[in-house]
């Protein structure tokens, strides 16, 4: 007989089982080798058959992977049904099994991976704009302490008023909360003497700024405070764009002298690259130097106040003391400080405050059409399930438990919202492509929008979020399914007549609601982009070319310098072949808001301090109006002969006239700028033009039009030529005229009219863009819902609708029955949709012109729109239904 | 297609019944393991069959778990063996998965509709 032991200890080899444990298996399977022996031989097998047939039993890989199974802690064994699982096994069988799921049905897993992509994309995409112009730090030291100082002229319509020097300075020099305070103004200058003259845009800024930002220049050093002394402040900080462009990097730049407005400049530094305070690659930074009477000066308000907090000390705080100071002002200079009190607001929210409310309404826009792709998934899925309940009845008879099932969903449904957020990815990357170019041009942080680890995060935050949103219902769904009840139903699917089909049916119903608010929103930013694209801004906008001409300051520091140039420019450019007239202005309509005045008017008394009307004030050329297509409504327009020595003389807009002489005519009558000393300070009306707005979003204002020739108080910057040809085309042929008058005078914002208007409403075009186009994916999403539920009804119902067929139903009866019930659940979703819509729109009543939020044509169009296409949606199944021949629907069992 | 499926539901089958055959045939009496093979092969009249690789292994893990018990047992005139018998616990598992058994050979038969047959 054959030694069982030996060939058993040889099959358990390699085990490690303890000596005596081993000993017992061994002898426990060689008695049973034995007896397998045994009764080989018995049932007349030779010896050499009856052992092979024992050593068969013993299958030695087999039984060695056993054994060492049975060996292990209980816990760790993934017994199906006992309670205990192995978390790492399961999860790798259930991504193979859910790999099969997706490979299985390739229909299925491209519709819900392009729905899931769509909706993940778009959030992506969006939340990447938003993190970069909203959440971003500022690249400064501690950006958190941060913070800007405003005059608080709430009363007169500026909550946030930007400060005069002489309460910048006492802000300065009584608070306790800052570390440190800086002032910034505008300014530009005249770059000449190095390559083609060039006007930079630039800031003057109190020494302290950079310090106070915490950033050190590239080379060189910041100004010191000696230097931020009038009489001292000459010298000058370039940009490195400014370095690298105009002085091609030179590393001895530091030291030398540059000319700007004709004066000359000692570059002391360059800043580093990415700064660009405020807002811009390319300017330059020169002291701000305020004179004696400049430190006096409460009247002019121009400065921008940047501080830094002490540490430790919070916004609130700081915004109490300012307050206090602020009070403390109002009753010593009563003159100009009343009623204004100070604002404190972070730095970070310079500048953001007009796209903020559009950012965070699309944010939530695409957060939107992510629900109604989940809500589509889930409705793939929940159809899955039902046709799977056989799929789930084999594996709970086999012990599977309800929580396994659950994971075994989840995981399918979280592969899929993982490769949605895959290609999702790669739609962000395209869109944000697209994104950039409509992103207004003066959000300066929007050239830098990309993703990055924060927005991978998001993304896979999101994609999982996604997955568990819609992949939760189906497979509770599935996991609560009654196996007795399952197959009552004869293996028929049933949740067609269960709470499988109110869910679906609650899915749809919560995807018309929720694309219905998007489409309203979108159709109200539509209607008002439309209203402002209609809005008359008073001039002709096509074939005018503009340009900024800032004569710098010694050259033409006389007045009639200047009246001379733009004279002498205004003949040159007229007789330009292609130029029907030229003219100048101090500030264009829909560019810049202009100067204001306060003003008095002969024959009234004069109003108490902070009433004072102010009005619009524009410095022209004669030709202004003709080259503009201003209209005149009364009198006449400025000429040639209205001039310094000629009695003062004033053209006003309609809106001036009606305000100020409603009942009366306005030509003759005179104002002053203030207290009359004589009697040439009175200056006559002697014309009414039409309104021009300054912006098309805001109301016309009154306006006033003094000729250069008389007052220029602001020097005209701005040449306007209107031309018989395409204006872009005129352009270096006028700049070359420009030239020909002054070689050093530079030229820049060569702009046409209509680009100038389009810009004006960039903002609005950007919102109303990705409004409409986040509202339509949630129109088709919606659509393919409805359409997806009806088709799947439709099915399920076949065998009925042929009965009621093969029993004389007319093909109308039974559309109707069939269109009926996804109407219902269309209608039902409507009017939950109008409701939310119209408690949700309030928060877009800023970035809408011209319609209010609850705009009655917009919320009965859009849903009468929707009932359409959701009809057509559930018509295309229902007729296929009727098309069933009665006999095929009888058999379809 | 179908050839695979089945031998999946094959396998399935084997693994969550074994547990089920070897408590049922330990609950009236302790057997031996050759006698729980043997009766396996017998009664299926050969369609169930367990090797040593196979059964011993599952056997060691029902232990493990505390549903049966091996004792080594000599008779007279016999080499010693090893018996199993039923535990407490053992008894309350048979009766669960006897019952789930049950219902799922029910559920079977409707899909398949055997018992209309």
């Amino acid at each position: 007989m054959p030694d069982w032991k030996k060939e058993v200890r040889k099959s358990l080899s390699g085990l490690n089982l303890a000596p005596n444990h081993e000993a017992e298996i061994v002898e426990e399977l060689a008695q049973h080798l034995e007896d397998v022996y045994e009764r080989s031989i018995k049932t007349g097998a030779t010896e050499s058959e009856a052992k092979r047939i024992a050593l068969l039993e013993l299958d030695d890989d087999k039984l060695r992977h056993e054994i060492q199974r049975s060996q292990k802690p209980f816990h760790e064994q993934p017994v199906p049904g006992s309670g205990r699982l192995n978390v790492l096994a399961d999860l790798l069988h259930d991504l193979r099994y859910a790999a099969r799921m997706q490979l299985k049905n390739p229909a299925f897993t491209i519709v819900a991976v392009i729905a899931l992509a769509l909706g993940i994309g778009a959030n992506t995409a969006i939340f990447s704009v938003v993190n970069t112009v909203l959440l971003r730090p500022l690249p400064y030291k501690d950006p958190e302490r941060l913070v800007m100082v405003w005059e608080d002229a709430t009363k007169a319509g500026y909550p946030r008023d930007v400060p005069t020097t002489a309460n910048y300075i006492d802000w300065r020099d009584q608070n306790q909360v800052f570390e440190s305070m800086a002032a910034m103004s505008y300014d530009n200058f005249n770059l000449t003497g190095a390559g083609d003259p060039e006007r930079l845009d630039g800031t003057r800024v109190s020494a302290s700024l950079f310090q106070l930002l915490g950033v050190d220049p590239q080379i060189g050093r910041v100004f010191t405070a000696a230097e931020d002394q009038p009489g001292s402040e000459r010298v000058v900080l370039l940009s490195y764009g400014v370095w690298q462009r105009r002085f091609a990097g030179d590393p001895g730049i530091v030291g030398k002298a540059i000319s700007l407005n004709g004066a000359s400049y000692t570059v002391v530094g360059v800043m580093p690259t990415r700064f660009q305070f405020p807002f811009i690659d390319d300017q330059v930074w020169v002291p701000i130097a305020f004179t004696p009477q400049q430190a006096a000066d409460r009247t002019t308000h121009y400065l921008r106040v940047f501080a830094r907090l002490k540490p430790g000390v919070t916004l609130s705080q700081a915004q109490t003391e300012m307050s206090t100071i602020a009070t403390r002002l109002q009753q010593q200079y009563p003159q100009s400080n009343t009623d204004v009190g100070a604002a404190v607001t972070l730095l970070q929210e310079w500048g953001l405050s007009d796209i903020r409310p559009a950012l965070l309404i699309l944010l939530g826009s695409v957060a939107m059409v992510l629900l109604i792709a989940c809500a589509n998934v889930a409705n793939l899925l929940l159809a899955r399930a039902a046709v799977r309940q056989k799929e789930i009845a084999v594996r709970v008879a086999l012990g599977a438990r309800r929580q396994r099932l659950i994971r075994q969903f989840l995981t399918e449904s979280l592969m899929l919202s993982t490769m949605g957020g895959i290609v999702g990815l790669a739609i962000a990357y395209g869109g944000l492509i697209l994104l950039r170019s409509f992103i207004p041009a003066n959000i300066a942080e929007a050239r830098e929008i990309s993703i990055g680890f924060k927005v991978l995060g998001f993304t896979l935050l999101v994609s999982v979020a996604t997955g568990v949103i819609f992949g939760l219902a189906p497979a509770i769904q599935a996991a609560r399914f009654n196996q007795i009840e399952t197959l009552k139903e004869g293996g028929r699917d049933a949740a067609t007549g269960s709470s499988g089909k109110r869910l679906r049916s609650l899915l749809v119903t919560v995807e018309v609601a929720i694309s219905l608010v998007l489409l309203i929103g979108a159709g109200l930013l539509i209607n008002s982009f439309l209203r402002l694209r209609n809005v008359d801004p008073g001039f002709r906008v096509d074939n005018l070319l503009t340009m900024k001409i800032v004569l710098s300051e010694p050259k033409y520091r006389e007045a009639e310098k200047r009246s001379a140039f733009y004279e002498e420019l205004a003949q040159r450019v007229e007789a330009l072949a292609g130029v029907r007239s030229a003219a100048v202005t101090n500030s264009l309509p829909l560019y810049a808001l202009g100067n204001s005045i306060t003003m008095v008017f002969e024959g009234r008394p004069e109003p108490p301090p902070g009433q004072e009307p102010i009005i619009g004030v524009r410095i022209i050329s004669p030709e202004y109006f003709d080259t503009m297509g201003i209209p005149l409504l009364k009198g006449r327009q400025l000429t040639e002969q209205d001039t310094r020595t000629s009695p003062n003389v004033v053209v006003i807009s309609e809106a001036m006239a009606r305000r100020y002489w409603p009942n009366e005519d306005a030509i003759g009558k005179r104002i002053a700028f203030g207290r009359v000393q004589k009697p040439e300070d009175w200056i006559q009306v002697i014309g009414v033009v039409k309104d021009v707005r300054q912006t098309l979003t805001t109301d016309t204002k009154p306006q006033m039009y003094f000729s250069h020739l008389q007052m220029d108080f602001y020097p005209p910057e701005d040449l306007v030529v209107r031309t018989d040809v395409d204006p872009a085309s005129m352009a270096s042929t006028v700049r070359n005229a420009v030239w020909g008058i002054d070689k050093d005078q530079p030229v820049s914002n060569i702009r046409t009219m209509q680009e100038i208007l389009a810009d004006s409403i960039a903002r609005e075009r950007f919102s109303m863009l990705l409004l409409a186009i986040f509202a339509s994916v949630a129109l088709v999403l919606a659509v393919v819902g409805i359409y997806g539920v009806m088709s799947y009804s439709v099915a399920q119902r076949t065998h009925e609708i042929g009965i009621r067929m093969a029993l004389g139903a007319q093909t109308g009866a039974v559309l109707k029955l069939a269109v009926s019930y996804g109407m219902k659940l269309v209608i039902i979703g409507i009017v939950v949709g109008l409701v939310t819509a119209f408690a949700l729109t309030r928060v877009m009543s800023t970035l809408l012109f011209g319609v209010t939020a609850t705009d009655p044509t917009t919320f009965t169009l859009i849903p009468l729109l929707f009932v359409c296409v959701a009809a057509i949606a559930s018509y295309i199944p229902a007729r296929r239904a009727t098309k069933v021949d009665p006999l095929v629907a009888l058999r379809y069992e | 297609m179908p050839y695979k499926t089945s031998r999946v539901l094959d396998r399935e089958l084997k693994k969550g019944s074994a547990e089920l055959l070897i408590l049922s045939l330990v609950e009236d009496q302790p057997r031996h393991g050759y006698d729980i093979g043997n009766l396996i092969e017998r009664r299926s009249k050969g369609a169930l069959k367990f090797n040593v690789a196979s059964l011993y292994p599952l056997l060691y893990r029902l232990e493990r778990r505390g549903w049966i018990q091996g004792r080594w047992v000599e008779k007279a005139g016999q080499r010693r063996r090893r018996y199993y018998r039923l535990t407490a616990e053992g008894k309350k598992v048979l009766a669960a998965q006897r019952n789930s058994w049950r219902e799922f050979v029910e559920a079977i038969n409707r899909i398949t509709g055997i018992e209309h047959a």
